[in-house]
């Protein structure tokens, strides 16, 4: 019998076999560094100069700078504005529709705006992500709150919560589970706007790289930085699944007899 | 999911659409000067101008062509793939880690390579459409084909259809609500996908007109292509929701757009 753990890597490596293939068989039938389609062998060669120069580490701290940030900053504004919207009757009855037409407008074209308002800066970034992402957390939220238990007010309501208190200790308990999941919405969409930000702007990021190589028909480096930024995005996933597991199992806390 | 409960027209939430853009209006014309922040009215003459020109309507053809046709490539693509995924295990076994490899993969990510191959054109605009609009198709798919119910495998030995029926008459129906709403949201995910491989590198559509706009300091005629998009956005989806609806059994799908949105 095999261990449980050999047994799962045993699975992996079989699930990996079709890219496994194809990487070898790209290998032996390239034919060196090709404008195209170069052999993976010089996208490795490539890195390799890359990191020499420090140009990938910078670029790897750099996106991830601008990424975390803008997350951080766009969970925290759309839980409390969702927790406000959700809340307060009026003030969303005067902004319902407001904030459905900013929902439609795709994200990417939101970079534009940004640029002409406020130039190639890393605030102008930030702006971005957080507009781009604070979408899904905010709905989330606002629509846990809509269909919370009403029990869970009648309780409140019962003990002679304040408002105050029914909203820190009743209402913001009960919707973490959902705004996770809307966390974990975000999370690709703002990699996806922070690379398409620096190709765009032309940062020093991965995105920018990206972009430089292509420009500088160095097709190596753009295969090996699309490798890089693949194997970026499978971790930031798995910790963010992770994540949810973990704090949608753990939720809400139990209680200590 | 929307933030009102009943879909009737809000009075006040009109009101207060309008209440933004008056204040928009206010702040830009008397309060402070900024050069490339367009007041309202500014923005809907040059809105009204650019409806007379063609080439804004061709610039709109194109990117709804090319977001449909990648739409339709990766459609057909996810839901075989997602049948293959759901029905062989031994497909399963040999291609599933692979598959969640390069699920996460941002889709941008391939639009520098589509630039290499393609050069500006259309093949690389659908490149960078299909590769993460196959997703949301394959996944769900899947997902739909492995919950069918055992009982119905037995009705389909029993029945002693061919495979080929096995498929088109049993499986794809009753997996049929789950891959709508793959359909659903890589529909959305299309249209993103091109207007931002038209930004990077296509000399077509909104996405390059949006950007040469920018690049021209005609904030105006950005803000009324930026505000062009958001409308086609609104108004596909809501076709498609009622298609959708439409189409499948049971309770409406609006509410599982939950999992939705960009990859």
């Amino acid at each position: 019998m095999m261990p449980i753990y050999l047994k799962s890597l045993y699975r992996v490596i079989l699930g990996l076999l079709p890219i496994i293939s194809l990487l070898m068989i790209w290998q032996l039938f390239s034919d060196g560094p090709s404008p195209h389609f170069p052999a993976p062998s010089y996208w490795l060669m490539a890195l390799e100069q890359l990191w020499k120069n420090g140009q990938i580490q910078f670029a790897i701290k750099e996106t991830f700078w601008i990424f975390g940030i803008g997350l951080i900053l766009s969970t925290t504004l759309g839980f409390s504005l969702g927790i406000i919207i959700g809340v307060n009757r009026k003030f969303r009855e005067w902004t319902t529709y407001s904030f459905e037409s900013f929902r439609a407008i795709p994200p990417p074209v939101v970079i534009p705006i940004a640029v002409l308002l406020m130039g190639y800066s890393d605030s102008m970034k930030i702006v971005v992500i957080v507009f781009a992402t604070i979408w899904p957390i905010l709905l989330n939220v606002v629509s846990s709150i809509d269909n919370m238990h009403s029990g869970l007010v009648d309780m409140g309501k019962a003990l002679h919560l304040s408002q105050k208190q029914l909203i820190f200790k009743v209402v913001i308990p009960s919707v973490i589970p959902n705004a996770i999941i809307g966390i974990r919405v975000t999370i690709p969409l703002a990699i996806v706007i922070t690379l398409l930000t620096e190709m765009l702007t032309g940062s020093n990021g991965l995105g920018g790289i990206m972009i430089a190589g292509q420009r500088n028909y160095n097709s190596s480096q753009v295969y090996g930085v699309l490798v890089i930024v693949g194997i970026l995005g499978l971790f930031i996933n798995l910790a963010s699944n992770y994540l949810e597991k973990y704090f949608t199992k753990s939720w809400p806390p139990k209680q200590q007899l | 999911m929307t933030f009102v409960k009943n879909s009737s027209l809000s009075f006040r939430g009109i009101a207060g659409v309008f209440l933004f853009l008056f204040f928009w209006e206010i702040l830009i014309r008397f309060l402070i000067q900024f050069d490339n922040l367009p007041a309202p009215s500014a923005i809907l003459f040059s809105w009204f101008d650019l409806l007379t020109l063609k080439q804004y309507w061709e610039e709109i053809a194109h990117t709804l062509f090319a977001a449909m046709l990648g739409w339709t490539v990766a459609s057909f693509a996810g839901i075989f793939l997602g049948l293959l995924l759901g029905l062989s295990k031994t497909f399963y076994k040999y291609t599933s880690t692979s598959i969640e490899v390069m699920r996460p993969w941002p889709g941008v990510a391939f639009a520098p390579i589509g630039l290499l191959l393609f050069g500006f054109s259309l093949k690389m605009e659908l490149l960078v459409i299909i590769l993460p609009a196959l997703w949301p198709v394959l996944v769900n798919t899947m997902g739909g084909i492995v919950n069918i119910p055992k009982s119905l495998y037995e009705v389909v030995a029993s029945l002693r259809l061919t495979n080929f029926a096995k498929i088109y008459k049993v499986f794809i129906p009753s997996a049929k609500a789950s891959i709508l709403v793959g359909l659903r949201i890589s529909l959305s995910l299309s249209i993103i996908m091109a207007v931002v491989a038209e930004m990077i590198g296509s000399p077509n559509g909104i996405g390059y007109a949006i950007i040469r706009e920018q690049q021209a300091m005609k904030p105006t005629n950005m803000f009324a292509y930026i505000f062009t998009i958001a409308l086609i956005n609104v108004f596909i989806n809501y076709l498609l929701s009622k298609i959708v609806d439409r189409l499948s059994p049971g309770k409406p799908t609006s509410r599982l757009n939950q999992k939705v949105l960009v990859q």
